[in-house]
């Protein structure tokens, strides 16, 4: 068993607070996401647990043992620096065997393992290579090769894909969650991109300011925002401020509750979890229509004209400017992919939404 | 553990390198007729009699002279060099740099003692006396600045992002423009560096000026040389603070511009 | 489309290195030019240059077993205290790299290159207090209970004493400035796979700071073998070194052939040895530097 506990570890740089106050469980074989804005403290997390910051309070524990004041050569984690750091003065096969030959196993031994562990990241061929001879990618498979020869007991990457480009980052994510899960490695993988830490990771964390803003499955958290910093990182287009009311006289399609939104229009809610004071409606551009004529059933509906179009491939994007004073942002599928004909700037339409589309999450 | 080790050796080692100066000061103010320890009281005298000693206090307008002349000397021909070398687009530049460099490299002794032969020999050609003047020591010691303002101006030059001075001209600045509010400002810390390292080290030659002085024209380093060959009272001692002092100050003054570490 | 620019575009911007450039080889270059060519003329105490072409002047430096001594003593000091400069060098160039920036740190660094810049005839003087019979050393000792003559004066010891002193700054600075270009992340890769501080150390950090222990090593080597100051001060007039020795050919005994001869012995020996060092440490950073 080689789960992870952060305990209430927090880390100050005098004054500065790095990271405030994380309570973490990483489960044996799990990958787990750190996400978050620049500067929320991932980068300090990792390092904590790879032993390369001192923790100012609280406590880490691998499989039950407090690891807190091991030096990081007695931790047995693997780590993957941001800009790999191989040492340049060894070749590939040297920066592989460097961490096998710290563990005085023989060289037979050495030798196999090291093969093994480049065959496995597919650099064979490159075994007498030195570092500043290798494309990113080939470094980056390296600092991996490096890290898992060792056979750690948990594994730590720091950004590792964002110095490379979309496609090969886009190879490389599967290719270290197929490693992971193929070794069934206890992983912490920091990245400041959602659609990264979601296609990877069993459990994604969302730091805001030095604490976990939100935990869970990335479906759930994708799905559930529980703040408006959360739903805001997740890519939720509409953040709409405003506060609950109860409103028992609905329209004729039924009772709802009503939100009062800070620009004006009171807006129909259906199913949401009732939030006391203010708050405010994430809300998905993908939920938002545009129509030309009626709104359909209990919709809500915002007329406007389309302020900003911009392109996406698969999905256009409209902002409109409503004559309520609410810019809602819209996606649509584009035309080429079965969607609506392009609208003009200045186009008149009606944004509509179903009254149990959105999450209502707190302020802060 | 590992920290506490490293401290431990530093503070061992620059202790080393420093408290010989501390102790200098400190005698100074000794009242010992020689210099001693431990001190049989203190006074200011030896302030008043190394000022009252003509080859202290000429020493040190001498040298003060030569080193302001050998920098100016050393700045006017190297800030062009340094912006052609670095900017060019002519062959050889990495020969000519070399060349440039080469006499920070050359050991000064012999450096010297090639110069001294070599006036030595031009006034015996055509009847110009150089050795023991003062334009003679201001060409050496101009040899000595010249390498400091190359390298650091040229440092200076590669270190700064070109597309800033672009970014001036496309958004209108004429090319005398760019030079004046983009280009000095941005050089300035290596010009400010190059000056300081080519005056100073100007100052504190005395391998190289040992050939070249005269009678009656002795630098200030050389004048403590020669003080010290028969004598060893605390007068070497104001000497010494009254020169820590102003390299001292030079050094705070300007460390407050440029880091003056990265200069090696 | 692409070509060659004509030569005359090609010379551009040459124009101001010139006066820099006339400058060194009239200052430098042709002082050393004449100063090779003397050093095979002849010396004659009337006329003192008797022109001709002969290697007399490099043959009588090394048949005579003094000036022998004289460049091995000065090769032997400078090897030890070039050595003894890097091995305390080293910690405390790394120490100052790695402590944290501020101004605590700007201070600290302070105290290396206010030193380096002081001069070589004071930092000489504030060791001769200390080393001297009645120095400072001598009267802590004597508190000690140890008393009698030091003899540090005008001993190798002392010479090798004070010539590291005045030389570390020079190492400390150099092989600070390699130390601050390689990244942390090489130290915390090497800890996280199981080094150990010292293995670190040995392993990665020391082998890439090998281009700067050059450096600096090549620095103090140079600065020492061509020391003046201190063998004159703190080694006194029977102890012999090259710089002291040109000197005194040239300007006492007036015997300027030989004395360049010397100086190109003590310039060839510099170079030599430096280059020697160079190629030697070049064959093992080759491969991965370039
Ligand atoms: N050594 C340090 N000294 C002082 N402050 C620090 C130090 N390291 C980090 N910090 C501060 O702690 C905070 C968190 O830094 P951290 O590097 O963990 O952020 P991050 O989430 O990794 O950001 P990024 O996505 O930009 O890498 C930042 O505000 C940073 O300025
Ligand atoms: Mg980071």
């Amino acid at each position: 068993m080689s789960d992870v506990v952060l305990d209430r570890v927090a880390k100050h740089y005098g004054a500065t607070v790095a990271v405030e106050s994380m309570s973490l469980r990483i489960g044996s074989g799990e990958l787990v996401a750190l996400l978050g804005p620049s500067g929320c403290g991932k980068t300090t997390t990792l390092r904590m647990v790879g032993g390369f910051v001192p923790l100012s309070s609280g406590l880490i524990t691998v499989g039950g043992r407090d690891v807190s004041a091991l030096p990081p050569s007695r931790r047995n984690m693997g780590f993957v620096f941001q800009n790999y750091a191989l040492f340049p003065h060894m070749t590939v096969a040297q920066n592989v065997a460097f961490g096998l030959e710290m563990r005085k196993l023989g060289r037979a031994e050495i030798e196999t393992r090291v093969t093994g562990a480049l065959e496995r990241v597919r650099l064979g061929a490159f075994r007498d290579r030195y570092p500043r001879q290798l494309s990113g990618g080939q470094q980056q498979r390296v600092a991996l090769a490096r890290a898992l020869v060792v056979e750690p007991d948990v594994l730590l990457l720091d950004e590792p894909l964002s110095n490379l480009d979309a496609s090969l980052r886009q190879e490389m994510k599967i290719e270290i969650r197929q490693l992971q899960q193929a070794l069934g490695l206890t992983t912490i993988f920091v990245t400041h991109d959602q659609d990264e830490a979601m296609s990877t990771a069993d459990r994604m964390v969302l730091m805001h300011r030095g604490r976990v803003e939100q935990a869970g499955p990335p479906a759930e958290v994708y799905s559930r925002p529980r703040s408006a910093f959360a739903a805001g990182f997740l890519g939720v287009a509409n953040l709409v401020p405003g506060r609950m009311t109860r409103m028992d006289t609905g329209s004729d399609t039924g009772r709802g509750d009503g939100f009062v939104t800070r620009a004006g229009p009171v807006l129909r809610l259906r199913g949401h979890r009732s939030i006391q004071g203010d708050c405010v409606l994430a809300l998905r551009g993908e939920e938002v229509t545009l129509r030309t004529g009626q709104p359909a059933g209990d919709e809500n509906a915002l007329s406007g004209r389309v302020a900003l179009a911009t392109f996406h491939g698969v999905a256009i994007e409209y902002h409109v400017e409503t004559e309520a004073g609410l810019r809602l942002v819209a996606r649509v599928p584009a035309p080429g992919v079965g969607g609506p004909e392009v609208m003009a700037h200045g186009a008149e339409v009606l944004a509509c939404w179903a009254p149990d589309a959105g999450v209502l999450v707190a302020e802060t | 553990m590992i920290r506490f080790t490293y401290a431990a050796i530093a503070t061992i080692v620059i202790g080393f390198i420093v408290l010989p100066l501390v102790l200098i000061v400190w005698m100074s103010f000794f009242s010992n007729p020689i210099l001693s320890f431990p001190p049989e009281g203190y006074t200011l005298d030896w302030y008043r009699r190394a000022w009252s000693m003509s080859d202290f206090r000429g020493g040190f307008f001498t040298s003060l002279q030569i080193s302001l002349c050998a920098t100016v000397l050393a700045l006017v021909l190297g800030i062009p060099a340094s912006m052609a070398l670095v900017r060019g687009s002519f062959p050889g530049r990495d020969t000519i740099t070399t060349l440039l460099m080469a006499p920070m490299l050359v050991p000064a002794i012999v450096g010297g003692s090639a110069l001294f032969v070599f006036y030595l020999e031009v006034e015996l050609l055509s009847g110009v006396q150089v050795a023991g003047r003062l334009a003679g020591l201001i060409i050496a010691h101009g040899l000595i600045a010249l390498p400091w303002v190359v390298k650091l101006v040229t440092t200076a030059l590669t270190g700064m992002n070109q597309s800033v001075e672009e970014a001036a001209a496309s958004l209108g600045a004429p090319a005398r423009v760019v030079f004046l509010r983009i280009t000095v400002p941005m050089i300035w810390p290596g010009v400010v560096a190059g000056g300081l390292f080519a005056f100073v080290n100007s100052f504190i030659d005395l391998e190289k000026s040992l050939f070249l002085v005269g009678p009656g024209r002795t630098t200030l380093q050389i004048a403590l040389i020669n003080y010290l060959e028969w004598n060893f009272d605390p007068t070497i001692g104001a000497v010494a603070t009254a020169q820590i002092t102003f390299v001292t100050l030079l050094l705070l003054v300007t460390s407050r511009y440029v880091k003056l570490h990265r200069a090696f | 489309m692409p070509s060659s620019p004509p030569p005359a575009a090609r010379l551009r911007g040459s124009g101001p290195v010139l006066p820099a450039v006339l400058f060194v080889l009239a200052g430098m270059i042709a002082p050393l030019a004449l100063m090779l060519r003397t050093s095979f003329d002849r010396f004659d105490p009337e006329t003192l240059i008797v022109s001709a072409l002969t290697l007399d002047n490099y043959l009588r430096f090394f048949e005579t077993p003094f000036f022998r001594e004289v460049l091995g003593r000065t090769i032997a000091i400078s090897a030890l205290s070039t050595a003894i400069c890097l091995i305390l060098g080293l910690p405390v160039a790394y120490y100052l790299a790695r402590f944290p920036t501020g101004a605590a740190k700007s201070r600290l660094l302070m105290l290396i290159l206010v030193p380096l810049l002081i001069g070589n005839a004071v930092r000489t003087s504030a060791w001769m207090l200390i080393l001297n019979d009645h120095g400072v050393l001598a009267a802590g000792l004597a508190r000690l209970g140890i008393s009698g003559p030091l003899g540090l004066m005008y001993s190798a010891s002392g010479v090798m004493i004070a010539l590291v002193s005045v030389l570390l700054p020079f190492m400390i600075i150099t092989l600070n400035s390699v130390f601050e270009g390689i990244e942390t992340t090489l130290e915390e890769a090497a800890g996280s796979l199981g080094a150990s501080h010292l293995t670190t150390m040995r392993r990665v950090v020391l082998p890439l700071t090998l281009p700067g222990v050059l450096a600096g090593c090549v620095l103090c080597f140079t600065l020492s073998m061509n020391a003046y100051a201190t063998p004159v001060l703190i080694g006194g007039p029977k102890f012999h070194m090259m710089a002291p020795t040109v000197y005194q050919q040239i300007t006492e005994a007036m015997n300027w052939p030989f004395g360049s001869a010397l100086a190109f012995v003590l310039m060839g020996m510099t170079l030599g040895l430096t280059v020697g060092l160079t190629l030697a440490v070049q064959r093992r950073y080759r491969r991965w530097m370039a």
